[in-house]
């Protein structure tokens, strides 16, 4: 695991984790040092089951064409938002030294077998473009389309990058993290009522299985 | 073709051709065939359609981004609202994802209990599909006869989870203790109600026996297969090119079912076949989501019969703090793969939740495969990809 | 009898006909079509069996708004429900229902039949173009296409008949009917056409009827599906009624006629001929009745042709095999 939780919230949750998880990562980060080596990508990481190959946004199409060919099903494509300026949710723990970017995600899945893995490159959040898969991967239009106008990232080549959800005179871009949940603003999350008083409880209580069902309930 | 060539053609021609400009037809968001809020802006050349542009989004509820300000319970109840007639079946994925984050496993008793309510939850997907397919191409009765034993199937997920269409059942670690027989009985339960065993056996009777009847009445019906047999046809590299999952791609002759694949209940106890067919066309997509149905019920017998005893719920910390990582999990979905990647900061909301809904990608095939169809395909076609429109949004 | 009075009382009495027989048919699809689908259907207008739910239906439609688009040319859509209802009332005009229970039996009574129900296409295209829907259009244009083609089976198989009966006139047809064919150990057997070789002919004339009534699995000018309600789009209110009752009506004066060509009409066997204007209704009732369940029958159990495949049934095969019935009827007729 290169990744791995550093800040633990309590400490079932990291043993238990890390148990459950060294166990088929090995041969896992055995097949993704393999794709890593066919494509020429920059590395990867493996956890919790999950493929992730780095590649680098320069040779994003190149090498996604490439990996199709042993991972036949284009899936999905999509972006994360790792950003200083958090509206809602809560913010990254070290938020200082985040290196603020955009991750684009792309996963394909092999129909033979479970293999699988989500490329990711990770691209400038100032001036964020990159190449599209839509000339060679139809499928990728509107998942580039809901990207575009959900982050703002430009998909040089798609040539029909219209709003696909959002209405078409929407300013803005929703899935930023910049971006507020304005109904939020405006009245709070009554949810919250629930949650709020919870840390006080004795953290970890184990709860047995007769007397759980508070946990969660009316959410 | 080209202004100057259509002169061309015209001055070459004995008689002078009219130019006839392509009608725009809208149809939709409100038209009966669209299955709710989708909307086709079609370019039609008499009845063929010459250009299809989708407009989706009339129901877009920002899941994604309401997921940022919920913790991981609370998105339970977010994730069964998108593909809402299977709704147990689209919680399943999440809720491992997130064990899978946690490190904790359900016990046996509530991996089974949760295999059984998802093929339940497929068996009605499958016949509200069944139901409405037909009625696309102008039968009414299947109708009636395939949703009133979805009733049954109802009945079964409302007795255990107290909801019919958003069970909201799952927990980390496990299911919720059961308020034995849903909202019908208010007595305290913990565990599956009584005789729900019993009744979910007599419900897979009556699936075979609709199965049978929709077999008779619709898929060998002469004027049926006149319809479908040979429309819409989607080849394995478009199907694959496009992302289509599911029942869809069954159809088009990859083998690829997530249940058989991903180990995230267990299958791998139960005797079933994958379902495919080789022509990929609406006949076949059709006609496999029958043989999905027989399938389930194949499952769900055999899943009640093996069902071991034991706890529903496993040991999880009372604030559910996920450890900083990501993972993708995914799930065979009545109609195809449904997939989370939860991306988790360490805190008690995920930093980011992507949903892999599954009619987004199984529709996003339409304007290639509408190319040069003819309206009553196009209801055809459409029809038989199976699609929600709470799916295709989120 | 006073001609004013005679015709008054003709008048009444047919559209009184019409209009409760189309109440009742449409009470049996409703109460039919739910039985078939494993529904109860009308349950609780009128107390008992839901008897009135057809009635509550008319009255409801005839409450609401009488709607009509922006862009629509009022007077051709605001007439075109009536010049569909009138080619349809105006058909039972020549239908015997006894030997005198005739609105007038003309000489040339299945061609006026087959030339005034043709009108209704017109008043469908009608609707179809002044809606200033493209929906309405493209449905008024498939019932004009699929109307025409399917006119002509349905004359090609009354024709055969015509042949054989050696009259156009609608009551020559039911006494062409009525004679006795063979005789039997001293019981004179009389036939009607359907037994007496037009098969072929009836089983194409009742599929261009289904054709001509727009119902499934021809009914592709309304396709629920794919043109939300065809011609029929933005009617409302009453206008609306006057469609859906013509639907009705049409059924049974297409079933009439089927029945006066094929089924041998208002008689019977074992009728002497005092009675047979008494009980001629009723023997025309019932023969109607069967035809029109066989109508309802279909259209709960079958889905909708194509476009394509609809005229490809009948240019393809209705219209040659309907030729070839003509002749070999002819040849029949002047060889024996």
């Amino acid at each position: 695991m290169s990744d791995t939780p550093d800040t633990p919230t309590t400490e079932t949750d990291v043993v238990e984790a890390a148990e459950h998880d060294g166990v088929e990562t090995g041969a896992l980060q055995q097949w993704a040092d393999a794709l890593v080596e066919e494509l020429g990508a920059l590395g990867s990481t493996v956890e919790f089951d999950t493929v992730r190959i780095h590649v680098d946004p320069a040779r994003w199409v190149e090498t996604i064409n490439q990996a199709r060919k042993k991972l036949e099903l284009f899936s999905w494509l999509s972006a994360i938002d790792w950003s200083k300026d958090v509206e809602v949710g809560d913010p990254v723990d070290d938020v200082d030294t985040l290196e603020e970017r955009f991750e684009v995600l792309c996963r394909l899945s092999s129909v033979e077998n479970a293999d699988g893995a989500i490329f990711v490159a990770v691209i400038d959040r100032e001036n964020p473009f990159i190449d599209s898969l839509m000339p060679t991967i139809g499928g990728a239009e509107w998942h580039e389309r809901e990207a575009h106008e959900m982050f703002g990232i430009d998909f040089v080549g798609n040539t029909n990058l219209i709003p696909l959800y959002l209405p078409d005179d929407f300013i803005g871009n929703p899935l930023l993290k910049s971006y507020p949940l304005l109904s939020r603003e405006v009245k709070p999350w009554p949810g919250d009522v629930d949650v709020e008083p919870m840390p006080e409880l004795p953290e970890i209580e184990a709860t047995d299985d007769v007397e759980s069902d508070t946990e969660g309930e009316e959410s | 073709m080209t202004d100057l060539a259509m002169i061309h053609r015209s001055e070459s021609a004995v008689s002078i051709e009219l130019q006839t400009p392509d009608m725009t037809l809208n149809i939709g968001p409100q038209h009966p065939s669209t299955h709710g809020v989708l909307r086709l802006i079609a370019k039609v050349a008499g009845e063929r359609v010459t250009d299809v542009e989708p407009v989706i989004g009339y129901m877009h509820r920002g899941y994604e981004k309401l997921s940022e300000v919920r913790t991981y319970a609370q998105i339970t109840t977010l994730v069964n609202r998108i593909d809402w007639v299977a709704g147990f079946a689209s919680e399943v994925p999440f809720i491992i994802g997130v064990e899978k984050l946690m490190g904790v496993e359900a016990p046996p008793r509530a991996q089974y209990i949760r295999m059984i309510l998802t093929e339940l939850a497929r068996m009605a997907s499958h016949l509200v599909f069944m139901s409405s397919y037909p009625l696309e191409l102008g039968a009414t009765t299947p109708l009636m006869y395939a949703l009133r034993e979805r009733e049954y199937i109802l009945e079964l997920i409302e007795e255990v989870t107290g909801g019919r269409f958003h069970p909201n059942f799952n927990r980390v670690g496990g299911v919720k203790p059961v308020y034995g027989g849903g909202s019908m009985t208010k007595k305290w339960s913990l565990d599956l109600p009584e005789g729900f065993l019993q009744r979910a056996r007599d419900a897979m009777d009556r699936m075979e026996q609709i199965c049978d009847d929709i077999d008779t009445l619709v898929s060998d019906n002469e004027l049926i297969k006149m319809r479908t047999v040979g429309i819409g046809v989607i080849p394995r590299d478009k199907a694959l090119e496009y992302g289509l999952t599911g029942p869809n791609l069954r159809a088009s002759g990859v083998a690829y079912d997530l249940r058989k694949v991903e180990n995230l209940l267990p299958y791998d106890e139960i005797d079933f076949d994958i379902a495919v067919r080789q022509g990929g066309d609406c006949y076949d997509r059709y006609v496999l989501r029958i043989e999905e149905v027989r399938q389930s019920s194949r499952i769900v017998r055999q899943a009640v019969d093996q069902i071991p005893s034991g706890p529903l719920q496993t040991k999880v910390p009372r604030v559910l703090k996920a450890p900083r990582g990501q993972v993708y999990s995914r799930g065979e979905n009545p109609k195809g793969e449904f997939g989370y990647h939860i991306v988790s900061e360490g805190a008690r909301m995920p930093y980011r939740l992507k949903i892999r809904s599954t009619s987004f990608s199984n529709l996003s095939i339409l304007p290639w495969i509408l190319q040069d169809a003819l309206i009553p395909d196009l209801v055809a076609i459409m029809g038989s990809l199976d699609f929600v429109l709470g799916d295709v949004d989120r | 009898m006073n001609f004013w009075l005679e015709l008054i009382i003709k008048l009444v009495a047919i559209l009184g006909f019409v209009l409760t027989g189309a109440l009742v048919v449409i009470y049996a699809e409703l109460k039919a079509g739910s039985h078939m689908q494993g529904r109860i259907g009308p349950y609780y207008a009128g107390v008992r069996w839901g008897w009135a739910q057809p009635l509550a239906d008319g009255l409801k439609f005839l409450q609401k708004e009488d709607l009509s688009p922006t862009g629509a040319d009022r007077t051709i859509y605001g007439l075109a429900p009536y010049v569909v209802m009138m080619s349809t009332i105006a058909v039972f005009v020549v239908i015997p229902f006894g030997p005198d229970m005739v609105g007038r039996d003309l000489d040339l009574g299945i061609y006026f039949i087959l030339a005034i129900s043709s009108l209704s296409v017109l008043g469908i295209l009608m609707a179809g173009w002044s809606s200033a829907n493209k929906y309405s259009l493209m449905g008024g244009l498939r019932a004009a296409a699929q109307l025409i083609a399917y006119e002509l089976p349905l004359v090609l198989a009354a024709a055969a008949v015509v042949v054989q009966a050696g009259t156009m006139s609608m009551n020559g047809i039911v006494l062409a009917q009525s004679e006795t064919w063979f005789t039997v150990a001293g019981i004179d057997v009389a036939m009607p056409f359907l037994l007496k070789g037009q098969i072929i002919s009836f089983i194409i004339f009742m599929i261009a009827v289904v054709a001509e009534l727009s119902r499934i699995p021809f009914d592709m000018p309304i396709a629920e599906s794919e043109l939300t309600m065809g011609y029929l789009t933005e009617y409302s209110g009453i206008r609306f009624t006057m469609f859906f009752l013509g639907e009705y009506a049409s059924m049974i004066a297409f079933s009439a006629i089927a029945a006066t060509l094929f089924l041998g009409g208002y008689a019977a066997p074992g009728v002497p001929d005092g009675l047979a204007n008494l009980v001629g209704p009723g023997v025309m009732l019932l023969k109607i009745a069967l035809l029109v369940f066989v109508i309802i029958w279909i259209r709960w159990t079958w889905p909708r042709l194509r476009e394509d495949q609809l005229q490809r049934l009948a240019w393809f095969w209705l219209i040659p095999i309907a030729l070839a019935n003509i002749a070999v009827v002819a040849i029949f007729k002047v060889v024996f």
